[in-house]
């Protein structure tokens, strides 16, 4: 008899970790409104300024996703014990397996995420529009991964330090910043209507790096984890 | 005479080589003195590349080999790249104070790239600070030395990728502008300070070697149940009687 494939336990982790969001509720119930206040005192901390907020805007949305979005990213690490780490090595569960199936459950509550922050971002702020906003869609699919990638690399860095609540955003927050400037990029080039072919291979090379790495060094990350 | 002077006073020849070419080299013609400073700053920025990536391959190695002598030396190499990030940064505003007329521009997106560079760097040593037993430490941060070298290339490049103050690559450039002297002065300070960096590690690995052995011996006089007061029970006697 043969236990699930490498497919199969990434699947089983991200549902894992969705049934968890679903019965807690944190990325819905706190995070998401959390963003929204931050995404309100923005405009009354840099003054009362149409064009100027107007401006600021997407950039403030790229911001406050990634800040918040660490939040999204470390929730599992704080569910997460030794015991709860040795059943999966117990079960045989392949660490890039479960590394895989975190990425992708904390990519689906990101996009949820972004999904209720960008229109609230547009109503608030009124930005003005860009053509050519649909690339706007890829760019928030690949900031969702690349956050999930970095945040769930953060986690296992950090998992079970008593430091770990300060130590993975101060890994995480400048380590995204290639995530920032590839989001924003595209965004000012669309509103310049240049080329925003740059950006994108930015934010493509990445999320293909930053998987590369999480799934290569997802065994030792384990075994240092126990 | 040991490794470390050897070291040491070739990092002081050097250095003075390169002082001696940085002031004879003609200056520019619109920042005058100011130049001087692109003496200091730029192989400071080159030896934190540098330093990062030789952390890159130690850590690589370290997760392949696990030799704690490639985990000290990914260590080491942070520390001093972290020392010669902030000297670019700093020489970095000095020299923009007078240039662009402020010490930091939110236009520049190399400023901005290697700033952040700096701070994923000290998170590293946060982070081994923070987890005491060996080969988890090294682990963790082995992991960390890959990632965070991902912001190493887009620190270089980003003169590229974002429309910045900084000017562009200029020495690697194939049509490279730069004046033969002052191209002759630039490489001979980044020799310098790659030298500098050498005695540093030198003597930074021999410390952390230092540190590993203390660790050990703490641990020895640790495992005995409060200290040498009290012994282990001797279970022979007992079986004796």
């Amino acid at each position: 008899m043969t236990g699930p494939s490498f497919w199969g336990q990434a699947r089983e982790i991200g549902l894992k970790d969705l049934r968890v969001e679903g019965r807690s509720g944190e990325v819905l119930n706190i995070t998401i409104p959390f963003g929204a206040v931050a995404l309100l005192l923005i405009p009354l901390a840099i003054g009362i300024d149409r064009p100027l907020i107007a401006a600021v805007g997407p950039g403030m949305f790229w911001v406050v996703t990634l800040l918040f979005g660490m939040l999204v990213t470390f929730r599992h690490s704080a569910t997460e014990t030794v015991a709860n780490r040795e059943m999966m090595v117990l079960l045989g569960m392949d660490p890039a397996a479960q590394f895989v199936g975190r990425v992708a459950a904390s990519f689906l509550l990101l996009l949820a995420f972004e999904g209720v922050l960008a229109p609230l971002t547009i109503v608030l702020y009124n930005p003005d529009p860009v053509s050519g906003w649909p690339v706007l869609i890829v760019v928030l699919l690949l900031m969702a991964i690349g956050l999930a990638l970095i945040g769930t690399l953060a986690s296992g860095i950090t998992s079970g330090l008593r430091s770990r609540n300060t130590l993975a955003p101060l890994l995480v927050a400048p380590l995204s910043l290639p995530l920032l400037v590839g989001a924003s990029q595209t965004h000012e080039a669309l509103a310049q209507e240049s080329s925003i072919l740059t950006p994108i291979l930015l934010l493509v090379a990445v999320v293909l790096g930053l998987a590369v790495v999480g799934v290569l060094t997802a065994r030792f990350l384990e075994e240092a984890s126990r | 005479m040991n490794r470390h002077r050897i070291l040491g006073l070739s990092a002081l020849v050097v250095i003075a080589i390169g002082l001696y070419f940085g002031s004879q080299a003609p200056l520019d013609g619109l920042q005058g003195e100011y130049t001087r400073i692109m003496y200091v700053h730029v192989p400071s920025a080159w030896l934190a590349y540098l330093s990062f990536l030789v952390t890159l391959v130690a850590s690589i190695l370290w997760l392949t080999k696990r030799r704690l002598v490639f985990d000290r030396v990914a260590e080491s190499s942070v520390s001093i790249g972290v020392f010669f990030t902030a000297l670019a940064l700093m020489t970095g505003m000095i020299w923009g104070y007078p240039v662009w007329g402020t010490f930091w521009d939110w236009g520049d997106a190399r400023m901005m790239t290697t700033a952040l560079m700096f701070f994923v760097y000290v998170g590293y040593l946060a982070l081994r600070r923070s987890i005491p037993d060996p080969a988890m430490r090294a682990t963790r941060s082995a992991v960390l030395g890959i990632v965070a070298f991902f912001l190493v290339p887009l620190s270089y490049m980003s003169v590229l990728i974002v429309r910045t103050l900084h000017q562009g690559i200029t020495v690697a450039r194939p049509d490279s502008p730069i004046d033969g002297e002052i191209l002759l002065a630039l490489l001979s300070n980044v020799g310098a300070f790659t030298v500098v960096y050498l005695t540093f590690m030198s003597l930074k690995t021999a410390i952390a070697r230092g540190e590993e052995e203390l660790e050990e011996q703490s641990a020895a006089v640790d495992a005995t149940p409060a200290g040498a007061a009290i012994t282990a029970p001797n279970l022979e006697k007992v079986r004796d009687v």
